[in-house]
């Protein structure tokens, strides 16, 4: 039924914000990601707002009690569910206030329940070591959705510090769902040249469900330069490796991307993927078209 | 439901947005409107359980105001 990737990113978060598994989403076979991503936000909207009065009250006693009484109160009474709604309704300032005193495993439960028309101003607002201790803690959960939404949040010294301890498995999937194009290239930008290195030979191992989620966000970065240099590490690659992404392009109805990284390669790179024999002939017709 | 309903109940709950719910056939209008319907009821039950377990939690001297400022 879907054949976009990135529309295959949208279809998840959808079905992530109602609760549902992605293939009860038929309703939204016929949209695109934009009206995805759009028809998300209005059930965000429609969702969180239902019953934001209860805790916009509840937001208006933490103004009245300090810091240490507060958190002891939302740690007993509370359950991170509870906490995270209340959240989404407080000062970032003060909410992040209440959240640098909280243990780590306490928000990683709560931080896929933030609202996330606000979430990115606490993180924003939370002092950086914490910040990266719940970071790798929702890696640790596999939390992937919840973090590519919070990239938005991550400064550079926040993602130069959680990048040097996670997989390259984690941060694919995590650029995968990624929420804004320009923050992803901020943040592949920051990662050093080996890194990167690693990240794409990674992305090109066996098995093969990661080269879609790589081309996908090889596709997104809008620094063209950035952009192909990730796919000329991908050429780097042996030719049966190269092959088999083809054909996973193919499966996964990414030759569109898989184009495009092609030609964002430098000449040489681009000469010697054009001369593979399973991939010249389907990839040049492709490059020809534009 | 008719499909004229449908959509109006959507636009009410979702907000108008030109094109997208234009977009959809009746079919997956309802199928929509039953997603949301059910994250609605699941969200109203996990906030119910959590704010009794709240209200639990608290000191037996406070819960009475406080479930009156929250409305409960």
């Amino acid at each position: 039924m879907v054949t976009d990737l990135a529309t295959k990113a949208e279809l998840v978060k959808l079905a992530r914000t109602l609760d549902l598994p992605t293939e009860d989403l038929r309703f939204a076979a016929t949209l695109d990601q934009h009206q995805i991503r759009r028809l998300r936000e209005r059930v965000v909207a429609a969702l969180y707002d239902e019953h934001r009065t209860v805790f916009q009250r509840v937001a208006t006693i933490t103004t009245l009690l300090p810091t240490p009484v507060n958190v002891r109160i939302a740690l007993r009474a509370f359950t991170p569910y509870l906490a995270a709604r209340i959240a989404g309704e407080m000062a970032p300032d003060k909410a992040a206030e209440l959240a640098d005193r909280m243990p780590v495993d306490y928000l990683a439960e709560a931080s896929p329940h933030l609202d996330p028309r606000r979430a990115v101003a606490l993180v924003a607002r939370m002092r950086p070591d914490r910040a990266v201790a719940v970071v790798l803690e929702l890696v640790v959960r596999g939390e992937y959705v919840t973090l590519g939404r919070l990239l938005d949040a991550a400064t550079s010294w926040l993602v130069r510090e959680v990048v040097t301890v996670i997989s390259e498995d984690a941060l694919l999937r995590i650029a995968f769902y990624a929420e804004s194009d320009d923050q992803l290239t901020r943040t592949v930008a920051l990662l050093p040249d080996d890194r990167l290195r690693r990240v794409v030979a990674h992305a090109l191992d066996e098995p093969t469900d990661l080269h879609a989620v790589a081309l996908s966000v090889i596709d997104r970065l809008t620094d063209d330069a950035l952009r192909g240099r990730l796919a000329g590490y991908a050429a780097e690659a042996d030719d049966r490796t190269l092959t088999t992404l083809l054909h996973s392009a193919v499966a996964e109805g990414a030759l569109g991307q898989l184009g495009r990284a092609v030609a964002a390669m430098d000449a040489p790179a681009r000469r010697r993927v054009l001369a593979l024999p399973a991939i010249g002939g389907r990839l040049s017709e492709l490059l020809r078209r534009g | 439901m008719m499909r004229g309903d449908l959509r109006e109940v959507l636009r009410r709950r979702l907000g108008a947005d030109a094109g997208l719910l234009d977009s959809l056939s009746e079919r997956d209008l309802t199928e929509l409107h039953d997603a949301l319907r059910a994250a609605r009821r699941r969200q109203s039950r996990a906030l119910a359980t959590a704010t009794d377990e709240a209200m639990r939690q608290m000191p037996a001297l406070v819960r009475a105001s406080v479930a009156r400022f929250v409305g409960r």
